[in-house]
């Protein structure tokens, strides 16, 4: 495994929302999921159940679809990313996609998703994208036009072109890895 | 910090929030066991479920095929072609984990033919039947020995003849030609 996959995660203390109007992939997921060690996976089949069961339940982590009936994907994410307007905001989300294409990508990422995984799904790709958005949360941004996870996983030194947020000397605060605060903690 | 405000810096066109992190419960300060691996385990149920898998695709064929028989019953709604598109985006996704790599290439270039053609009208509906038809084939043919190298040409025909349609119908939009024509994103870049 990999170094992020070395962080130990307690599943069980994790509730997973996942939302995919096909019921083959639903039941892979949450075989997937238990397989990592998590009890608490609750389901819904469409964009519209799946908000209701995010303010129902309120989840730790959704994994969604982006293709499903009613609302999709990038519609349910925009609509939990409504600071104020439902029980977590802030609440992990991955999207589980077929698409692969540049333009896609970057949709998912402006609606405010926190990981994107591409099908074929892999144990190992969806463990990885876990232990991410647990062990190395990113800071929210709020702009007039955006309110999600930090688009700028990496600081670039040799990045030259204009800086596109304004006012100050820390554009970007970076949080200190779940890991390291409990190793400092330990 | 609590719950309801978390840490908020304020610039001139942005705000930079720190929530309290929820997750930090799940992080563990015992490391993983040596021969604990999660991954593994998962991998393991998911071999256990496996049995299940044939007949899942057999599913989602039938479904394409019904899907199919709709767009010829009633002609190019959004409904049927949303339900056609769906049901070849699913296979798509799903073929590799229910063990049919082979079946993708077909699927994804009905998928490409129905999000990238203006006018879904104008699609040649011999082209929908040869994708519909590809698909089942591969699907029903998985056992021969040459399954993977039939399903490789099929594809990439299918593949040929949907790009040269598309590019005719997308000839005046410049935009549409470049997502078209531009390679895939490699796994790397999407993670």
């Amino acid at each position: 495994m990999s170094g992020a996959s070395m962080v130990r995660i307690d599943f069980n203390r994790l509730r997973f929302l996942v939302i995919d109007d096909n019921a083959h992939m639903r039941r892979i997921m949450r075989t997937l999921l238990h397989g990592f060690g998590a009890r608490e996976v609750y389901e819904a089949e469409d964009g519209a159940a799946g908000l209701e069961a995010f303010n129902h339940y309120i989840p730790d982590i959704i994994i969604t679809d982006w293709a499903m009936p009613i609302f999709d994907g990038l519609e349910l994410t925009q609509m939990i990313r409504q600071p104020g307007a439902n029980a977590n905001p802030y609440v992990a989300v991955i999207m589980l996609t077929g698409h692969s294409e540049k333009n896609r990508v970057t949709a998912a990422r402006d609606a405010g998703i926190t990981e994107f995984l591409a099908k074929p799904i892999s144990a190992k790709g969806l463990y990885e994208r876990i232990v991410n958005v647990v062990a190395n949360p990113r800071p929210f941004i709020k702009t007039k036009t955006y309110f999600g996870p930090d688009r700028r996983r990496n600081v670039n030194p040799t990045y030259s072109g204009q800086e596109r947020r304004k006012g100050g000397k820390a554009d970007v605060i970076r949080q200190v890895p779940l890991l390291d605060k409990v190793r400092s903690i330990g | 910090m609590s719950k309801d405000n978390p840490a908020t810096q304020t610039f001139a066109d942005h705000e930079v929030i720190t929530p309290a992190n929820k997750l930090r419960k799940a992080v563990s300060s015992v490391p993983l066991a040596p021969g604990d691996d999660p991954v593994a385990r998962a991998e393991r149920a998911l071999e256990d479920l496996s049995s299940e898998f044939a007949g899942w695709m057999q599913t989602e064929c039938e479904r394409l095929d019904q899907a199919r028989s709709e767009v010829k019953r009633q002609g190019f709604t959004k409904t049927t072609k949303d339900a056609l598109f769906h049901a070849a985006h699913d296979i798509k996704g799903e073929a590799d984990t229910f063990g049919y790599p082979g079946v993708t290439g077909a699927a994804e270039s009905l998928c490409r033919l129905l999000e990238h053609a203006p006018d879904a009208t104008r699609i040649p509906l011999q082209l929908i039947d040869q994708h519909v038809d590809a698909v089942r084939a591969i699907y029903r043919e998985y056992e021969r020995s040459d399954a993977a190298e039939l399903a490789f040409s099929l594809s990439r025909r299918l593949r040929e003849v949907t790009d040269e349609f598309l590019i005719h119908v997308n000839r005046h939009r410049p935009d549409v030609l470049e997502l078209i024509q531009g390679p895939p994103l490699a796994p790397d870049q999407i993670g």
